[in-house]
């Protein structure tokens, strides 16, 4: 489609625009909040409009990309081949449609418990989204990488800012873990870039070209190697997952919403888009490694979580269980599996989030994230305590509601050759199952160890979490719309591959 | 000598001729003008080289006016306007006063130039030499401060080694080669079947590896920087380090690749790109660590030089990159340290008390990290491309991986700038800016951006100039 409108370059860069004009009025608080969420729900309209229209869109045979059906296309740093390459297909549309989501949800989370420097939250709530919509568009491997670096800058500080406890080292630790692979990544990318100017004389960071690259087998575990370990920190993978519950923790809400809802969803997609295309040899050869990763991290996270006394941590390390699932799906990369790992990456970036936002509102009450200090909530605030419940079982996987169709589908599809990985992941959702009940169980159930007086929860909490509820059941129910959306992307992706 | 020729000797009559007009107005009408009239020189200078007229060569005395004297004259002459509007509230604090300040800068800036349109050898190390002699006087001028006094006694010992050296280096070429023409003289003592030409070249690596302060002639570096009033510094660590790097890339240019050197400059780009790295993970004064930072990206440098001629691009793209973020970096230093002090505790919170200077350090250190959208990643990616195209792998992989350690550093000034609350007993730093030091560190963060963005226009001067 081509309607004269760059609608890609605006999803990337309203944003950005819209958080930087915020310092113009941030002396005014009120307005800053309003504006903010303003230029977030137009972002939103715009994806939503764009998944409204995808059905006709995709039939349309308008680019010179198979699957893709927005392209935009200018000449950047001609010298290099580097050219400002943005693309949408199935599967990028899902995730920016989730970016716009759960940015959102970030911003209202955040109206009451952020007080001081509201101006530079929303800022960098903002611009963080336009990085990550950078991310999930980009087709041009240099482009990639600078929106790959630049999202992580208003994470740094909004952990550094507003976060708690050791905020200043969780910030810092996430920011070195980061850059650290992305740094080695720099070099495959020009490694790979050089690779194909030698072959066929023409020198182009585009994926598209860039994919038909002959990489010989030794140079290519290397650079597919650095793609996996810049991809793997952000997912993160075990062992390279230190720096996530310590980051969870110590953040500010808004900051865990976003960096359990979509930071760690660009290290499964960078896979996706880039490493198993790019060396589909090597990501081949280095699968049975990523498999036995992701099943130690499902098995390990899920241990760990059991021993968490902090609500937020617990839900940190469910995150690294539920993203080795989608490892695992991509591991296998056979369509079913595939589509079920995009789809997870969706439903974990919902419901994580919404417990994240859950944990963050009874924090803002109590005082404390003790699993400890809390019982008998049911009684004393049910709206909360009902969206908690829900939640839960959505997260622990509750047939019907969202995750389980993820869950499902990646075992499904790993399952032909991969028995005794399959069958060690299923432990992998019994576990959640055991920690869940649990935690429900002090918080919800049980006599109250502390007498809290409690306010239930507000219009602005109850509405966000309803929407959320809503996705959670739709997508449980009926995930048909998103799976046909995934289906010509994860075709074209796995065609040439077993 | 004909009108051609004196039209291209104008930068250094421009110069010559400022500088002298400085002492001159300076004794018989004190006050601050000296300074402006020294930018509005250093400004002269600079404006000549964007619009002079065609090529011209002087062969008699060893200099041409090549579009690459053009590129790094310019450069040369902007980082001066800046570093002379960056001291007029910083010298009137520390109570450096008098004429002497910006005539000497300017006489820095006309070793630069010469330096910068050198054909011969001799030229080269005039201007090498004339453009330190002014820095031994600049970094000591601070008479309120022992700290500078010893720094410029320090610079003057090691530099006169230095000099030595390099002193030495163009005999043992002149005496291999029987000529002191840059391009045939480097080219025979680069080749390697030359002993006593690739001897010398040698010598004179090691004399300018001084310059740009390449480890193992990194040791004035820390204490100088420290030592120096900071719009010195300034000056010292941007257009004294591009002088450096384009008299290297002058050096080189002549042949293909860096040749018998190439195994020298391989070991000072490891060593400085190590300790560069290691050592500023342990600095407690900001001016220390940026110090040992410059040793480390001067490491980066001289991986770019390694990978021969396809580097020289990448060289001299860094060193206009290094220009900005280090003239930005001192200026916002210069304008939050107002007690002349530079330990980091000292800048705790700063960020919000002072935003612009603060955001502008930021934007540096982050620039320095090599993150983008900065002109340090831009320099980081060209640099380890033209490595990686030259087949510098382990050298890279190095490279990327200390650049990831000084990560950590860099990360620990925006740290302190804003995720440490100021100390409450500490007064709130500083007064107001004046116009000239917010023009000076607005124009050095815009191009820290636009270059990180757009950085074809530069990149296609550099292509002339190197051509």
């Amino acid at each position: 489609m081509n309607s004269g409108l760059p609608i890609l370059s605006i999803l990337i860069f309203l944003p950005l625009l819209g958080g930087l004009c915020l310092f113009a009025f941030r002396q005014q608080e009120a307005w800053v909040r309003r504006f903010a969420l303003g230029v977030g729900l137009v972002e939103l309209l715009l994806a939503g409009w764009l998944t409204w229209q995808a059905g006709t869109l995709a039939n349309l045979p308008t680019t010179d990309l198979p699957g893709f059906f927005l392209l935009e296309d200018l000449p950047w740093i001609d010298r290099f081949g580097i050219r400002y390459l943005v693309g949408m297909d199935g599967i990028s549309l899902l995730m920016v449609l989730l970016t716009a989501f759960v940015t959102v949800v970030g911003m209202v989370v955040s109206w009451q418990a952020v007080r001081t420097r509201v101006a530079l939250h929303y800022a960098l709530l903002l611009i963080m989204a336009s990085g990550i919509m950078g991310v999930f568009l980009s087709l041009d491997l240099f482009l990639f990488y600078l929106f790959w670096e630049v999202m992580l800058i208003p994470m740094f500080f909004l952990i550094g800012i507003w976060g708690h406890g050791r905020n200043v080292y969780s910030a810092v630790k996430f920011f070195l873990y980061t850059l650290a692979g992305s740094l080695l990544m720099l070099l495959a990318v020009i490694g790979i870039y050089l690779l194909h100017g030698a072959q066929s004389g023409i020198y182009t960071f585009s994926l598209p070209a860039l994919i038909g690259t002959r990489v010989d087998t030794g140079a290519g575990l290397w650079l597919y190697g650095a793609f996996l370990f810049a991809f793997a920190i952000k997912f993160p993978l075990f062992p390279l997952h230190t720096w996530l519950p310590d980051a969870h923790t110590d953040a500010p809400t808004a900051g865990s919403v976003v960096l359990a809802g979509l930071l760690l969803k660009t290290g499964a997609y960078g896979l996706v888009r880039f490493g198993y295309p790019l060396f589909p040899e090597a990501a081949r050869t280095l699968a049975p490694l990523l498999m036995v990763l992701a099943v130690t991290g499902i098995l390990y996270a899920s241990w760990i979580a059991f021993a968490q006394t902090d609500m937020k941590r617990l839900v940190a390390y469910s995150s690294v269980g539920h993203m080795g699932f989608v490892a695992l799906g991509i591991a296998s990369w056979t369509p079913v599996a595939l589509s079920g790992a995009l789809m997870q990456m969706v439903n974990h970036g919902v419901t994580t989030a919404a417990l994240f936002a859950l944990v963050g509102m009874l924090d803002e009450r109590s005082g404390t994230r003790e699993i400890g200090a809390f019982g008998g909530l049911w009684g004393k605030v049910p709206v909360l305590s009902f969206f908690f419940l829900l939640f839960a079982m959505a997260s622990a996987g509750l047939p019907g509601l969202n995750n389980f169709v993820g869950e499902f589908l990646i075992l499904t599809g790993s399952f032909r050759g991969h028995h005794l990985a399959v069958a060690l992941a299923f432990l992998g959702i019994v576990l959640p199952l055991v920690y869940t009940v649990r935690l429900l169980q002090e918080v919800l159930f049980q006599n109250e160890s502390r007498p809290l007086t409690l306010p239930d929860l507000s219009l602005r909490e109850g509405s966000v979490l309803t929407v959320m509820a809503l996705i959670d059941l739709y997508l449980g129910l009926h995930p048909k719309p998103l799976l046909d959306l995934l289906k010509v992307p994860v075709a074209l992706l796995t065609g040439g591959t077993p | 000598m004909t009108t051609a020729d004196l039209w291209s000797l104008m930068p250094l009559l421009i110069l010559a001729a400022g500088a002298l007009l400085v002492l001159l107005l300076g004794a018989l009408v004190p006050g601050r003008y000296p300074s402006v009239i020294a930018a509005v020189t250093a400004a002269g200078v600079a404006c000549w080289m964007v619009m002079a007229p065609p090529l011209a060569s002087l062969p008699g005395l060893g200099i041409a006016l090549t579009p690459f004297a053009r590129l790094f004259s310019a450069l040369f002459g902007l980082t001066a306007v800046g570093a002379l509007l960056l001291s007029l509230r910083y010298n009137d604090r520390q109570g450096i006063v008098g004429e002497e300040y910006p005539a000497t800068l300017l006489f820095s800036l006309f070793g630069m130039v010469a330096l910068s349109m050198a054909t011969n050898l001799l030229v080269l190390f005039l201007g090498l030499e004339s453009l330190t002699f002014g820095f031994y006087f600049l970094v000591a001028c601070d008479r309120s401060r022992a700290a500078s006094a010893e720094a410029g006694l320090k610079y003057l010992l090691s530099g006169a080694v230095a000099a030595a050296f390099t002193a030495f280096g163009l005999a043992l070429i002149y005496a291999g080669t029987g000529t002191l023409l840059i391009a045939p003289a480097m080219q025979a003592a680069l080749s390697s079947a030359n002993p006593t030409a690739a001897a010398g070249a040698g010598l004179l690596l090691l004399g300018v590896a001084f310059k740009v302060s390449l480890v193992p002639a990194h040791l004035w570096t820390p204490d100088v920087y420290q030592g120096a009033p900071t719009p010195v510094t300034a000056f010292l660590a941007t257009a004294s380090k591009g002088a450096a790097l384009a008299a290297l890339l002058l050096l080189f240019s002549g042949s293909a690749g860096s040749g018998s050197l190439h195994g020298p400059l391989w070991c000072l780009s490891l060593f400085s790109m190590l300790l560069g790295n290691l050592a500023a993970l342990r600095q407690a004064g900001l001016k220390r660590l940026i110090a040992y930072s410059s040793i480390a990206q001067m490491g980066y440098v001289a991986l770019a030089l390694t990978s021969g001629s396809g580097g020289h691009g990448a060289v001299a793209f860094y060193a206009v990159a290094y220009s900005a973020m280090n003239l930005a970096a001192f200026g916002a230093l210069a304008a939050l340290a107002d007690q002349g002090g530079d330990r980091l505790e000292e800048l705790r919170g700063v960020g919000y008390q002072r935003p612009f200077p603060a955001a502008i350090l930021a934007l540096s250190m982050f620039s320095l990290a090599g993150i983008p959208p900065t002109a340090g990643f831009m320099g980081k990616f060209l640099i380890f491309a033209a490595a990686l195209k030259g087949g510098e792998i382990a050298l890279s992989v190095i490279g990327i991986l200390t650049a990831a350690v000084s990560a950590y550093y860099y990360l620990r000034v925006v740290t302190t700038l804003y995720l440490r609350p100021a100390e409450p007993s500490s007064p709130a730093p500083g007064d107001g800016m004046t116009a000239a030091e917010y023009g000076v560190l607005g124009c050095a963060g815009l191009l820290i951006i636009v270059l990180g963005i757009f950085p074809s226009p530069l990149l296609e001067l550099i292509d002339a100039a190197l051509r």
